[in-house]
């Protein structure tokens, strides 16, 4: 037997003598060899460590002396003071692991105590296997099903967000609380595939996370961020871990360094941030297509635009002011990604209800007649026919089609009322007829001033406008950007 | 941040500090980590909720999930943990 099967053996007699079941079973014994104590030895019948100092077990010695060997079945024997001991052997599959030893008996216990105290011990014995497959199980596959779980945990996290800037932040402090790291890098390739661009650094010292210019790019092979993303490998250290971005070919790198324990990162680490990667590689996949998507739909709409520009300018469309305002206000009120988005799309074409009003009515010079106003509610829906099949338009189609209604419930085309309204159209109604005022119009004929304008929409606030979407275009004209806003291109 | 004996008596947040010493690589939610301490949803929430006002328990939060993870702040980390030994 070598030193490492002995060592195993002593541990294992240790944990059995120390065991639930091994407690269940004194009781028991105490009971069928009354007045017996009992005590562990190894196969070789020495006392193990963890047994009580006593006398008694000097008969180890006393049975070596004896040559016995190690028996696979109970023996009877009398010990140095003379008193009846009986042994049992603890058998593991074909070897005898020690013995449990029953010390100070009276008298030789009979055959039937013998059997029941032989039935005992297999039976601890038993439940105590089952005790250490359930420990092994909670020490092998429980970290792993938490890691599993965290995972899933992460691939959740990761996948509920398409914005690009908001994602990689979050890939970035994940990383670093999964692996308890100081330092976290998240790094991209450029379009010449040549280096690495710094996209997240966060580091839980200082807490940056916009990438900063002493971030630089770094070239490929250079570095430890260079060297795993030209040979696709990840590389495991003391102080840090680095996994390549790999989809079908490499995108980028994540690196963690130093441990906020101060311990070296460990394989399991690794594992970890591999299948993180593999989460983070698909999210930012995603990412990337749906920006290339809303830069598709932007150019289209842009184009449509400009198509709508050429047949009359300042008809259909607004000005730059006019976009940046909306979006201001919407960004004030903390309106989605999404409905900002759908609101932007809408900004750039609020107008193309207006397509097919005859030109008399919409360049005519001052107040218009009820006849021409129902002619003007009348072709604004089948106006909105032209755009109504660009699928990305859809979600934006409400905001333009409802944004001529009033609050009160007396605009047009439906006379839908205050939270009827879609929100876009509400800030966009506070955007239009702001512009429109400090605007000349060829109907129009003068402007008022900015604060003059304020004063009309704050007026009308619950009648005219949404008081919410006034009290935050309010919020947007008392900050110094406002005069940025108002400064951009007509 | 409340004494982390305080805490200790709370018999959930100690639950919640003893799984996050044990695994604190682990980020989940509070359904996960009821799961795995074997105890009521409602009670490990709002134990969690306690734990990330004071800064001990970390909370990711995106409009769908809301995940917890343990705190990466050392100090914090050591004084649990020195707890956690002498309860032992």
């Amino acid at each position: 037997m070598n030193e490492s099967e002995k060592r195993e053996k002593q541990e294992f007699l240790i944990k059995f003598s120390k065991s639930g079941s091994i407690a269940a079973f004194r009781k028991l014994c105490s009971k069928v060899l009354k007045k017996s104590r009992c005590e562990f030895l190894d196969a070789e019948y020495r006392p193990i460590k963890s047994s009580s100092e006593c006398n008694h077990l000097k008969l180890g010695k006393n049975l070596a002396k004896l040559k016995f060997s190690p028996s696979r079945e109970y023996m009877i024997f009398k010990c140095s003071c003379n008193k009846i001991c009986l042994s049992f052997p603890i058998i593991q599959g074909s070897s005898v692991y020690g013995h449990v030893l029953f010390i100070h008996l009276d008298r030789e216990p009979k055959k039937t105590a013998i059997d029941a105290t032989k039935i005992c011990m297999d039976l601890a014995l038993k439940e105590f296997q089952k005790e250490q497959e359930l420990n092994k199980l909670y020490e092998t596959i429980r970290p792993r099903a938490i890691a599993l779980s965290t995972i899933h945990t992460i691939h959740r996290l990761l996948s509920s967000t398409l914005n690009m800037d908001e994602l990689i932040e979050r890939i970035a402090r994940l990383t670093l609380q999964v692996m308890r790291s100081r330092y976290c890098s998240i790094m991209l390739l450029d379009e010449s595939k040549k280096y690495l661009i710094p996209k997240a650094v966060i580091s839980l010292d200082k807490e940056i996370l916009k990438v900063s210019p002493q971030y630089k790019k770094i070239r490929l092979g250079v570095k430890l961020e260079g060297r795993v993303a030209r040979t696709c490998k990840a590389v495991l250290s003391r102080n840090s871990v680095c996994v390549p971005l790999v989809e079908e070919d490499i995108i980028g790198v994540i690196s963690a360094r130093d441990k906020t324990n101060d311990e070296p990162f460990d394989k399991f680490e690794l594992e970890i941030l591999i299948t993180l990667a593999e989460q983070a590689v698909i999210a930012v996949k995603n990412a990337q297509m749906y920006e290339e998507q809303e830069k598709m739909a932007y150019a289209s709409i842009k184009t449509l635009a400009a198509l709508l520009d050429a047949k009359s300018p300042n008809t259909f469309t607004h000005s730059d002011k006019f976009v940046q305002m909306v979006l201001a206000i919407a960004e004030e009120m903390k309106l989605s990604r999404e409905d900002i988005v759908n609101l932007h799309y809408s900004a750039l074409l609020p107008d193309t209800g207006k397509f097919s009003i005859p030109d008399e009515i919409l360049k005519k010079p001052g107040i218009l007649s009820s006849g021409e106003y129902d002619i003007i509610k009348k072709q604004h829906l089948e106006s909105l026919k032209i755009i109504e099949h660009l699928e990305f338009l859809k979600p934006a189609m409400p905001i333009i089609r409802h944004h001529h209604e009033k609050y009160d419930g007396t605009g047009y085309p439906s006379g839908l009322k205050g939270s009827q309204i879609p929100i876009g159209a509400r800030v966009m109604a506070v955007a239009n007829a702001f512009e429109a005022m400090i605007s000349v119009r060829p109907y129009k004929g003068r402007k008022i001033s900015v604060s003059q304008a304020i004063k009309e929409i704050e007026k009308n606030k619950g009648t005219q406008f949404d008081p919410e979407a006034v009290e935050a275009f309010i919020k947007v004209a008392k900050k110094p950007e406002f005069e940025n806003i108002l400064g951009a291109s007509a | 941040m409340k004494k982390i004996k305080n805490l200790f008596k709370n018999e959930a947040s100690r639950k919640i500090l003893l799984f996050f010493n044990e695994n604190p690589n682990c980020i989940d939610t509070a359904k996960g980590i009821s799961l795995w301490i074997g105890w009521d949803i409602n009670i490990i929430q709002k134990a969690l909720n306690q734990l990330v006002k004071e800064g001990i328990i970390t909370s990711h939060q995106t409009a769908s999930t809301a995940a917890y993870a343990y705190t990466n702040n050392k100090e914090i980390v050591k004084k649990i943990e020195k707890w956690i030994k002498n309860m032992v």
